[in-house]
């Protein structure tokens, strides 16, 4: 009987072993982790002239001119990337009564504008015209298109039509840029 | 696959081969060296994430477990180092200083303070043990055993870097005086 016990003790003192011998969390001396980050196609843009005033110089009636200078971060992806900078008018001139992008008191009225975009982009080409309706090109970035850490500048020189329509006034728009990568 | 403790007692007990009849007193004396020593045990991977805003720094938050006992004379430490650079290249790198931590919320000792730039070739402190400090059992000691650290990671977010995953290797390593 008592020899019973005592194999009884030893057998609970042989699980005790095994149950504390149970892993748990692997400790040592050292131990190593492995940092993963995957790196995605991303885009940004900021438009540093907040408010850009179009002024008309020199000659009556000459188109009012002015310059809108942005920064821009892109990254697009390595093998089939692309990206684009795009502005819209969203708000029109406003007051009534003076130039309109949507409605022009005389056809061919328009705001108008060349791009110049430093590298990796590409600017737009030749002379574009706002709209109100669809977004139009600034411009454009290829495949594996990476900007400088700091960002990259770029600027709209504007031109609008110095109608003698326009009643005398101040005028003002809205408008939107857009920056994207894929 | 490592046992959970620092030190197992076992008592094996085995039958009495004879029976004797009366009473002894035996004395026998047990003594014990205990030396520093300290463990610890770091996750196998850590996903650094950025929050969705374009070019917002990665960031992940890592916890760190560890065990320790120090001499009164002694004192220990964890550090953390690169095993090598962020790996495959185009993307970034510790040569621009991209790769920062801060500690926090260390369960015994001194966690790191402000800004750590992770090294390849330099240890990094995490946290620093006193003397006469150990894990577990309360008293002078902690409460908790293991005890835990965490660490606030945070990577550049530079559009220099090509679009893919990339991996980088740290080690840990703990140290006792």
């Amino acid at each position: 009987m008592k020899h019973k016990s005592i194999v009884l003790l030893s057998i609970a003192a042989m699980m005790l072993l095994f149950v504390s011998a149970a892993p748990c969390q692997t400790f040592g001396s050292s131990g190593n982790t492995n940092l993963n980050v995957t790196v995605e196609a991303e885009a940004s843009l900021y438009v540093s002239t907040a408010n850009t005033a179009l002024t008309s110089t020199g000659t009556l009636f000459s188109d009012y001119t002015g310059t809108t200078n942005f920064m821009y971060k892109i990254r697009t992806s390595k093998t089939s990337g692309a990206g684009n900078i795009q502005l819209k008018v969203t708000t029109d001139f406003s007051p009534s009564g003076g130039p309109s992008v949507a409605n022009p008191p005389t056809a061919g009225d328009a705001l108008t504008y060349s791009c110049t975009v430093s590298s990796p982009g590409t600017p737009c080409s030749g002379t574009q015209t706002a709209s109100t309706t669809s977004n139009t090109p600034v411009g454009s970035f290829g495949a594996n298109a990476r900007s400088a850490r700091e960002g990259n500048s770029g600027s709209v020189a504007w031109t609008l039509t110095n109608d003698p329509l326009y009643e005398t006034g101040s005028y003002s728009a809205v408008v939107t840029f857009t920056v994207s990568a894929t | 696959m490592r046992a959970c403790s620092f030190l197992h007692v076992v008592l094996i007990l085995t039958p009495a081969t004879a029976a004797f009849a009366g009473t002894a007193t035996i004395t026998q004396n047990i003594s014990v060296q205990l030396d520093s020593a300290g463990k610890l045990a770091a996750p196998s991977a850590l996903s650094l994430l950025s929050s969705g805003l374009a070019f917002t720094d990665f960031a992940g938050s890592l916890n760190l477990q560890y065990r320790f006992r120090t001499t009164p004379a002694g004192s220990g430490a964890i550090t953390v180092r690169a095993g090598a650079d962020f790996s495959p290249s185009g993307g970034p790198s510790l040569s621009s200083a991209a790769l920062r931590y801060s500690c926090s919320g260390a369960g015994l000792g001194t966690a790191c303070s402000g800004l750590q730039t992770v090294s390849a070739s330099a240890e990094t402190p995490i946290v620093q043990i006193p003397g006469s400090a150990c894990t577990g059992g309360g008293g002078s000691c902690s409460a908790a055993d293991p005890v835990s650290i965490q660490l606030q990671f945070s990577l550049d977010n530079s559009p220099q870097y090509q679009t893919g995953s990339y991996s980088i290797p740290l080690i840990f390593t703990i140290s006792t005086l």
